[in-house]
């Protein structure tokens, strides 16, 4: 989120001019049931994408057949433009982590890391630099002789992290890698597993159901839903300008109320409401907010060009980092999020919310 | 009610021996006292007359270890219980390692079906191996039919029939101890040697094998205590030309009535096969350390 | 999603399949010929084998004896085991674990063994070639397994339920009747079911403890397998197969035939 727009644009100009892992049109099905929907991708070299959604929406399956686990039913995968959706698992110098690490219980941690390295004829002593470099890469150095069940759920998810990368794979795949992990632990590890992939600038694609996972380790972010993929935009553009409803509803908090739609334009609460973005066909729609876009204002304050809407507070709740303001308005119940700093409006009060136009989402309503 | 409670534990006590007398008659009677006996038995000696004399000599042992054909029986019976436990291991591996993997619907009945033969008598598929290797079995019938062969090949009754036989009559239990053991085995593990860069024969040697080695064992153990004391398989397939222990110990007690001998046999049986499966076991104890 | 076992561990499971059924097919696949011997292919196909099977006096006897034996072996293995495995679950019997490893001791033993100490028992007290020496010897086998069957039956059971009941104000006698019975049912279908089974293929003890005037159905078989081999033997084992998988049909509907071959 740090990185400014342009520079964002830029990467997708490099992604469009050279793309180092490529799906086109990959489906899987298992008999009557479609896993995964013609899902089209492309990752430039040393990007960092996010495949995000519930579980069962298909994104592991399409990490399982990217690593060659799983064979697609149909479509392609291209690594520096060569297919390799015919290669089996073993040739396609994939690291893949998985979501229970799966480290082989019967080695140790240097031979777990090393596995790789074997398969691949290195040398004795060659291996073993390659092997200490690796560990001291995620900070294990001086348990490489322990088993893996001797280690902590960290230091089991590090090994993992560190097979994966010794390799130097085309693509690090990782699976909910973080999901095992208490919280604080994840976000330690969620800055180290960053850190690492900008430093060592390797190509990966996360999948995860985490949106502050997928928000803060990735470029861009792939929102997957029923096998198929909503949208694939940068972290900004997925959380302000969500291209579905659905994407809106699983990414970020949202304040969902009916707008109706009248010869004049939108209508909300009685009073009209603009947006700075299409709106859809649909007869039935609905008027998507985020709750920290909504400014609290006094009751006869002038909205200007931004959009306004009276209501009463209710009630307010305090969640630590912010204070969440409930109001009832013509429209439903809004939640509204201040900083909590300041004059806050108590229950009973008057109050305007004002938002600006292009902070108003609108999609057809979904069906009952 | 403080009464109640203080002559409760001992009602329950009563209670429990009650329940649990009949069951220690019965054994102590049929199962202990018979053991003591055969026991004891082995140490009587046999007269010239081929009577039994009461005593409490190791005659019956000298004799026993002095008979260059108890060595030869013990080799016998030690190497045709190792071939046919190896063998039922390798053909049991791949269906337990299906069985464990598969995803279609009917794994439970398949599953059935591996272990199915263990409720059909032995002596019936005893019999099923004679109608398949016999002089006009199915399989010579093949062959000479198909003009491989011009006389019919001698399968059975020899140590060929009884290992096959004796093989296949292990299979289920395999089976079953090495599903039981693939428990520990996560698939998991072998995706991962494959993203790694091992083709699936270097999976299977390095994961798959070496996570499997607890089942191996157990179910190796567990067939070869059963391969040595199989008497049916052998009498019926080795037709009196196969010399194994169990053989032999039935023919000192049925066919020459020398008790002393049989009991003598038995007891070197039962503690061969301990001591096999004590060496086994600190074998791969020590592999695994 | 997982992918399933893959076509050459499927195809390698198949062939074992065929070794492993092979030599009940056949015999099944025998029963059926025309013949006088084994031959094959069968010169035609006839239903003759069974008719000549009610006929063989010492088969019939054989299997009268056994279903006999069988029956009462189960009855009887029932009887003992089931109060020694519920006090050895349940109720609070000293030295638990040692009664517990008593009763199981027979299992690890070879049955050629038990059989040999069995008959140097009997022999003297003139119970060898009887019906009660027989059953005897057969529950030897089936008596600890219906102990181990049902201490894990028992031992499975939720504590609570029999505390609950008590607690409700029913006597121990109708907690056990109308808790603990009722929830044991599988376990007790699967007892009965293998006790009888057990009995009725018992070949090693038999062949000890049988005689001239007592020989069950497997030692007859023994016996007449030993001889000769026609036909007849496999219409035997046809009659018994169908037999069983009949039991394993109705036992699968009260128990669950997995459960009862896996413990």
């Amino acid at each position: 989120m740090e990185q400014p727009l342009a520079a964002r644009n830029h990467q997708c100009a490099l992604t469009r001019r050279m793309s180092h892992l490529t799906l086109n049109r990959l489906s899987k099905r298992y008999g009557e049931t479609v896993a995964v929907a013609d899902v089209s991708l492309s990752v430039a070299r040393g990007e960092s994408v996010a495949l995000l959604g519930p579980s069962g929406c298909g994104k592991t399956t399409t990490l399982r057949m990217i690593a060659g686990l799983i064979q697609p039913s149909a479509g392609a995968i291209e690594v520096l433009g060569v297919d390799v959706t015919q290669v089996p698992a073993h040739r396609r110098n994939m690291g893949y982590v998985f979501q229970s690490y799966a480290l082989f219980p019967h080695m140790s941690v240097a031979a777990n890391v090393g596995f790789g390295l074997d398969e691949r004829g290195v040398g004795r002593s060659e291996r073993d630099r390659r092997v200490a470099a690796a560990l001291s890469q995620v900070r294990l150095e001086g348990l490489s002789a322990r088993k893996p069940r001797e280690l902590s759920g960290g230091q089991q998810q590090r090994v993992a992290l560190a097979r994966a990368l010794v390799i130097e794979p085309d693509v690090l795949l990782l699976d909910e890698s973080l999901s095992n992990l208490d919280a604080r632990l994840r976000d330690a590890m969620r800055l180290e597993i960053r850190d690492l992939q900008r430093s060592l600038g390797i190509t990966t694609l996360f999948v995860t159901h985490d949106q502050t996972e997928a928000l803060t380790l990735c470029d861009r972010i792939a929102v997957m839903h029923a096998g198929r993929v909503e949208q694939i935009a940068d972290p900004v553009t997925i959380y302000e300008r969500p291209a579905s409803r659905f994407v809106a509803e699983f990414v970020g908090r949202s304040v969902v109320l009916p707008v109706e739609r009248s010869e004049a334009g939108l209508v909300l609460g009685g009073r009209p409401v603009r947006t700075a973005h299409p709106v859809p066909e649909s007869r039935a729609l609905e008027l998507f907010l985020r709750p920290q876009r909504i400014a609290l204002a006094g009751p006869e304050t002038e909205a200007g060009a931004h959009n306004r809407l009276g209501g009463v507070v209710r009630s307010h709740v305090f969640v630590g980092d912010r204070l969440e303001v409930l109001v009832d308005t013509q429209a439903g119940r809004v939640t509204v999020e201040t900083s909590g700093a300041g004059a806050v409006a108590q229950p009973g009060d008057a109050v305007s919310l004002i938002w600006s136009p292009s902070d108003t989402l609108v999609f057809a309503r979904a069906a009952p | 009610m403080s009464g109640r409670q203080r002559e409760q534990p001992l009602r329950g006590r009563l209670t429990g021996l009650a329940l649990i007398a009949p069951a220690l008659v019965l054994l102590g009677a049929i199962y202990l006292w018979p053991m003591l006996g055969l026991g004891r038995m082995a140490f009587n000696e046999t007269g010239s007359t081929g009577a039994m004399a009461p005593a409490l000599s190791l005659a019956t042992f000298r004799s026993l270890f002095e008979d260059p054909f108890t060595l030869e029986t013990t080799w016998n019976s030690v190497w045709l219980s190792f071939v046919a436990t190896l063998l039922a291991l390798v053909l049991a591996y791949p269906l337990a390692l299906f069985l464990h993997r598969t995803q279609s619907r009917f794994r439970s009945l398949l599953t059935v079906l591996a272990v199915a033969p263990m409720l059909v008598s032995g002596v019936v598929r005893v019999f099923g191996w004679l109608a398949l290797l016999g002089d006009r079995g199915l399989i010579n019938a093949a062959l000479m039919g198909s003009g491989l062969t011009a006389q019919p090949t001698r399968l059975v009754y020899n140590y060929f029939g009884v290992t096959l036989g004796l093989a296949e009559s292990l299979m289920p239990y395999m089976i079953l101890a090495l599903l039981a053991g693939f428990g520990r085995l996560d698939r998991a593990c072998e995706e991962a040697a494959a993203t790694l860069g091992a083709p699936p024969w270097r999976v299977f040697l390095r994961v798959t094998l070496p996570l499997t080695v607890p089942a191996i064992v157990l179910g190796f153990l567990l067939c070869f205590v059963l391969a040595m004391s199989a008497y049916i398989t052998p009498k019926l397939l080795g037709g009196g030309r196969v010399f194994l222990l169990a053989t032999e110990i039935f023919d000192h007690a049925i066919t020459n009535a020398n008790w002393p001998a049989a009991a003598a046999l038995a007891l070197y049986t039962l503690v061969l096969v301990l001591l096999l499966v004590a060496a086994y076991a600190a074998l791969t104890r020590r592999a695994e350390a | 999603m997982r992918e399933g076992a893959g076509p050459w561990l499927g195809a390698a499971a198949a062939l074992v399949y065929v070794v492993l059924l092979a030599p009940v097919a056949v015999v099944v696949f025998i029963a059926f010929s025309a013949d006088s011997f084994i031959v094959f292919p069968p010169s035609g196909y006839s239903l003759r084998w069974f008719q000549r099977l009610w006929a063989h006096e010492a088969l019939m006897r054989g299997l009268s004896l056994s279903l006999m034996l069988a029956g009462i072996v189960t009855i009887g293995s029932l009887a003992i085991g089931v109060p020694a495995a519920y006090a050895i679950a349940r109720a609070k019997v000293p030295a638990a674990g040692a009664l517990k490893a008593f009763f199981l001791a027979p299992l690890l033993l070879p049955t050629l063994v038990l059989g040999l100490a069995l008959l140097m028992a009997l022999q003297p007290l003139r119970l060898t070639a009887t019906l009660t020496g027989l059953a005897l010897g057969h529950m030897v086998m089936t008596v600890p397994f219906v102990i181990r069957l049902m201490v894990t039956t028992f031992a499975t059971l939720p504590d609570e339920v029999e505390a609950a009941a008590a607690s409700l104000g029913a006597t121990p006698w109708r907690v056990f009747r109308r808790v603990t019975l009722p929830l044991a049912i599988p376990g007790l279908a699967a007892s009965a079911f293998l006790s009888f089974l057990l009995s009725f293929d018992e070949t090693v003890i038999s062949l000890f403890i049988s005689g001239p005037r007592a020989s069950t159905l497997p030692v007859e078989m023994v016996r007449y397998v030993e001889g000769r081999t026609d036909p007849l033997v496999a219409a035997l084992s046809v009659v018994l197969i169908v037999a069983t998988l009949f039991v394993i049909l109705v036992v699968e509907r009260i128990a669950g035939l997995a459960r009862v071959v896996g413990r």
